[in-house]
């Protein structure tokens, strides 16, 4: 079913649900995601709002949010990158080597932050998930999405909230990966 | 002085763990509420504590609720620090007994402001 921007879809025994353009646009997001970046990973660390092409091998950090609008906040970027996140977030307290879990951990959070502040930019009462890392939930609805592309020191990153269909379950059991394609660490 | 900090992610709790510690604060971690109050229960006694909302086992705001509801941790301070910002789970904190609320992304600024109004900065971090 494709529904155009800003409308509503009807379900039987549901009122009407708004799709994501209707709440929020990309400016706000890339505003919300750009804030997060200078105070987690680094005051000189600007998203720049220039599409790049993703690396094949990419990983994926999201929050879902569950409330009048029901979907994700994924952040997509490729795995070098995700890991060079990690460093910075963790600065001088980073280890030598990371681990999978370092990245999981800090890049999860990064989500998680994202994700609050777009949560709280839309309708609510919302619940927030704990954060996922894995493969990103699939795009069910592409009216139902607002994405939007930039750049962290020269690499592609994306970040894109994406509504869910049928309605997430309610409320989420920690850690818990409601996406059939996707995979929790 | 001393600080818990609650917060189930790792480099969550090195960052606000690092900036109370930049402040002259001795630090604790605990990954989750009943961490922290296992704590509580053995003794180690903060004078504040920074708290996730959404964590797995105890969250947040069950947290808060556990010490205001033992009289003998009333003196501790509770701070939340969390990504939750809609204004209602802010009411909800701190009706719930939680002194402040800190939005995350935030800086160590701001946590060094929001400590020197509850009385909670070290002399150190004053000069």
């Amino acid at each position: 079913m494709t529904l155009a921007p800003g409308a509503t879809e009807r379900r039987a025994g549901a009122g009407p649900r708004p799709l994501i353009p209707a709440l929020i646009d990309a400016a706000t997001v890339e505003a919300i995601a750009g804030e997060a970046w200078i105070a987690l990973v680094g005051e000189d660390e600007l998203l720049v709002p220039v599409p790049g092409e993703l690396p094949a091998d990419t990983l994926s950090a999201w929050v879902d949010v569950v409330g009048p609008w029901t979907g994700s906040v994924v952040l997509t970027t490729g795995r070098q990158t995700a890991a060079d996140l990690t460093r910075a977030l963790l600065g001088r307290t980073a280890p030598e080597l990371l681990d999978h879990e370092d990245v999981a951990d800090a890049y999860g959070e990064i989500a998680n932050v994202v994700g609050g502040n777009v949560k709280a930019a839309l309708p609510g009462p919302s619940q927030l998930s704990l954060p996922a890392v894995g493969v990103a939930p699939a795009v069910r609805n592409p009216d139902d999405v607002c994405r939007v592309e930039v750049l962290w020191r020269g690499q592609p990153l994306v970040v894109s909230v994406q509504g869910a269909l049928p309605p997430l379950p309610h409320p989420l059991s920690p850690h818990e990966n409601p996406h059939p394609n996707g995979a929790s660490l | 002085m001393r600080a818990l900090v609650i917060d189930d992610s790792r480099a969550m709790r090195r960052i606000v763990s690092g900036a109370l510690e930049g402040f002259g604060y001795e630090t604790r971690q605990a990954a989750h509420g009943q961490e922290a109050l296992d704590l509580l229960h053995d003794g180690w006694m903060p004078e504040l504590c920074t708290i996730d909302w959404n964590m797995p086992v105890m969250d947040g705001l069950q947290f808060v609720s556990a010490v205001r509801a033992n009289p003998a941790w009333r003196a501790l301070t509770l701070m939340m620090v969390t990504s939750e910002s809609e204004q209602s789970q802010i009411v909800r904190a701190l009706a719930a007994g939680a002194h402040e609320y800190v939005i995350k992304p935030f800086t160590a600024d701001a946590l060094r402001d929001k400590l020197a109004l509850l009385g909670l900065l070290p002399e150190e971090a004053l000069l």
